[in-house]
């Protein structure tokens, strides 16, 4: 019930950002942001509740993990608002939340029930790929305002759009700090998956897609840093990267709610 | 009470070669206010006189007669009959002519919409309209609202914020590519005007340092020292490309002087971070294809001039949100307005009961000379207290009723019960200078 308040706000508060984008009334910003923290405080109530319910963190099933996800990319997406003052953030970040939390319903399945899970570290591990990949949300978000932006600029039609987004270079810096911010939290947490699933089956990969698809997500983000820091991966072509990594980052999650593995059902 | 009414002609309704003869000096403008106003023509008035309007605001009796009034003795400087002039003018009144008067003073009435000028020389008529005298509550209510309402225009929509000029709209893309400009270098090719202007609204925004190159070594010498930048001989300015952000090409040279190859070779040199041509010369001085390398970006003047355009544009789109923010304003000030008509009663009433408690309470103290400190104070609080209890109802009243619209009734028979000498008038009776 909580959560269909939640989801509808977040609705409300994409449209509403959108149709700032397009026509600039201050009303729909306000609008926008409102919703989107009132639809966050009954996403954390609904959390909350969840928790209780079921006696331990809603964190353990694959739609569990992904509406935390959508909560902690909600909170980043209201302080990059506020942090680099770009109004029209909401209208990039919100409908790629809004596309994960609709995707929601589809897979809600058994728990993870095997005894061995039940460890103190596998919270650790999930909790920091989820502050991973919810500042890779904003990453991805940035990125596409980079290239709409840099593609205004490069056709030199000027449409709304243009005036209404920042410059490239606050968009470059936009992406890169998501990246860096959500780059050690994903490491940390991937890290501390392959220890823990080393002690546990013994075997990393052993029939789990998802564990595979992270590392392939992995090593396409630690592509764009190190190219970023060593050599002159930046603008256009970390844009593309940071569509590429969060294009596997759906693929991950997908895959981890379709198939069957040790992550999943 | 007068009517509030705005008369004149502008940019839209008359032809510059009538607007230039009426835009007199200030000297003749304040004559004609304080001669209209001491033959009771005008209770209030302000003329604003600038090339592209000459309009009266003010309040007057018959609008229509002060309107005639004042362009006979415009016009009359300059040898115009009214006919000539009449069938130019507008006349509003009223919430329209506030209308009119925010419009204006936001510069949405503007011919170039958004132009900053139009504020400064509503705010010098103001001032000279009280320098004359002829500033009465409604004309200053109205005033000081007009210049909030273009301050908010200003700063809550981009009206005026988008660059018209081509050397304004290059400013403005780089800062759309690099952000702010502090610290960002300039490599100025050739000389030109419309380059330098570039070049200096760079500087102006922090681009330094700015280097120079030019065939001519000593124009280059001479261009370097006027920018307090650096002169680079032009058979090395390809290299120069290297540490520079920006670059602005304007010479006459018949061939491209900025290849592709050499652009990557910059790019790469500088690490890929943006590099943008501004490319103003005729033919064009760089590459058609270096726009198409990645991380730089290439304008040349139709480029720039069609930016230009399309701001031109958003300036469109954000005159209608500016109007929805004026007409918000009109509401208010009708309002006030409305208070403007009850406030000099309320304050002449609360003035006469003050003065009766002061002299009553001066009576009773005298005949207790023996009466403390404590006493007096009890007494003076007393006082105090009964006259603020007996205003308040009245106070509310008079207020209400001018919301309400009916404010003129309540004033008069205030006034009648309380025998308050002419309140609520004082300023249509009011005399210049006073």
């Amino acid at each position: 019930m909580l959560y269909d308040v939640a989801l509808t706000a977040y609705i409300v508060a994409t449209a509403a950002a959108l149709g700032y984008l397009l026509r600039r009334r201050d009303g729909l910003s306000r609008l926008s942001i409102l919703m989107t923290q009132l639809g966050w405080v009954c996403h954390t109530v609904a959390l909350v509740m969840r928790g209780v319910e079921l006696g331990r963190p809603p964190i353990v099933t694959l739609p569990e993990v992904v509406s935390v996800v959508i909560w902690v990319a909600v909170l980043l997406e209201l302080w990059a608002e506020w942090q680099y003052q770009v109004k029209v953030l909401g209208a990039f970040v919100l409908p790629v939340i809004l596309m994960l939390g609709l995707a929601l319903p589809t897979g809600l399945r058994a728990l993870v029930t095997e005894p061995s899970i039940r460890s103190a570290w596998i919270w650790v591990h999930v909790v920091l790929a989820l502050l991973g990949l919810a500042a890779l949300v904003l990453n991805f978000a940035g990125a596409v305002m980079y290239l709409l932006q840099e593609r205004q600029l490069k056709v030199k039609r000027p449409g709304r759009v243009y005036y209404r987004l920042p410059s490239l270079e606050t968009l470059d810096r936009f992406t890169f700090r998501t990246l860096t911010l959500g780059f050690p939290f994903l490491t940390a947490g991937l890290l501390l998956g392959i220890l823990w699933a080393n002690a546990a089956w013994g075997s990393v990969f052993a029939f789990d897609p998802v564990a595979f698809l992270s590392v392939a997500m992995w090593v396409v983000y630690a592509a764009t840093l190190s190219g970023r820091a060593l050599g002159a991966w930046r603008g256009r072509r970390a844009a593309y990267f940071a569509i590429v990594g969060f294009c596997t980052l759906l693929l991950t999650l997908g895959v981890g709610v379709l198939i069957q593995g040790r992550h999943g059902s | 009470m007068g009517a509030l009414f705005v008369a004149g002609l502008s940019h839209h309704t008359a032809p510059v070669e009538v607007r230039e003869q009426l835009a007199l000096e200030g000297d003749k403008v304040r004559e004609i206010l304080v001669d209209l106003a001491g033959a009771g023509v005008l209770a209030e008035g302000m003329i604003l006189a600038t090339c592209n309007r000459v309009e009266v605001c003010g309040v007057a009796e018959v609008p229509g007669e002060a309107t005639r009034a004042i362009f006979t003795r415009l016009g009359g400087q300059r040898g115009f009959d009214l006919e000539a002039i009449e069938p130019l003018l507008y006349t509003k009144t009223e919430d329209e002519a506030v209308l009119h008067v925010f419009r204006v003073a936001a510069s949405l009435d503007s011919m170039i919409l958004g132009e900053p000028q139009i504020l400064g020389q509503v705010k010098d008529a103001f001032a000279l309209a009280q320098s004359a005298g002829t500033v009465g509550p409604v004309l200053h209510a109205l005033m000081s609202q007009a210049f909030g309402v273009a301050k908010k225009v200003r700063t809550e929509t981009e009206v005026g914020r988008l660059a018209v000029s081509v050397s304004f709209a290059a400013v403005e893309l780089a800062r759309k590519i690099f952000g702010s400009l502090e610290g960002k270098a300039v490599l100025l090719v050739g000389a030109g005007e419309m380059s330098e202007l570039a070049a200096r609204h760079l500087i102006d925004q922090g681009a330094h340092p700015v280097y120079v190159a030019n065939r001519t070594w000593s124009r280059a010498q001479d261009l370097a020292r006027t920018f307090a930048g650096i002169a680079v001989r032009f058979e090395d300015f390809v290299d120069t490309m290297g540490l520079v952000d920006i670059v602005i090409t304007s010479t006459a040279a018949p061939e491209p002087l900025v290849r592709v190859a050499a652009v990557r070779q910059a790019l790469h040199a500088r690490r890929e971070r943006p590099l943008f041509f501004i490319d103003i010369g005729v033919p064009r001085n760089v590459e058609a294809g270096v726009n198409g390398v990645g991380n730089a970006f290439c304008y040349d003047i139709d480029d720039l001039r069609s930016v230009v355009e399309a701001n031109l544009r958003e300036r469109q789109r954000e005159a209608h949100r500016a109007l929805a923010i004026v007409e918000r304003e009109v509401g208010r000030f009708a309002a006030r307005l409305a208070e403007l008509e009850v406030v000099p009663t309320i304050v002449s009433l609360r003035e006469k009961l003050e003065a009766i408690r002061r002299g009553e309470l001066d009576r009773a103290l005298g005949r207790l000379p023996a009466a403390d400190e404590e006493t007096r104070r009890v007494m003076e609080a007393l006082s105090q207290a009964i006259v603020n209890k007996v205003l308040h109802t009245p106070t509310v009243k008079l207020r209400d009723s001018s919301r309400a619209g009916h404010g003129a009734r309540f004033v008069e028979l205030v006034s009648e019960i309380f025998g308050l000498s002419g309140p609520g008038r004082r300023h249509d009776r009011e005399e210049p200078g006073q």
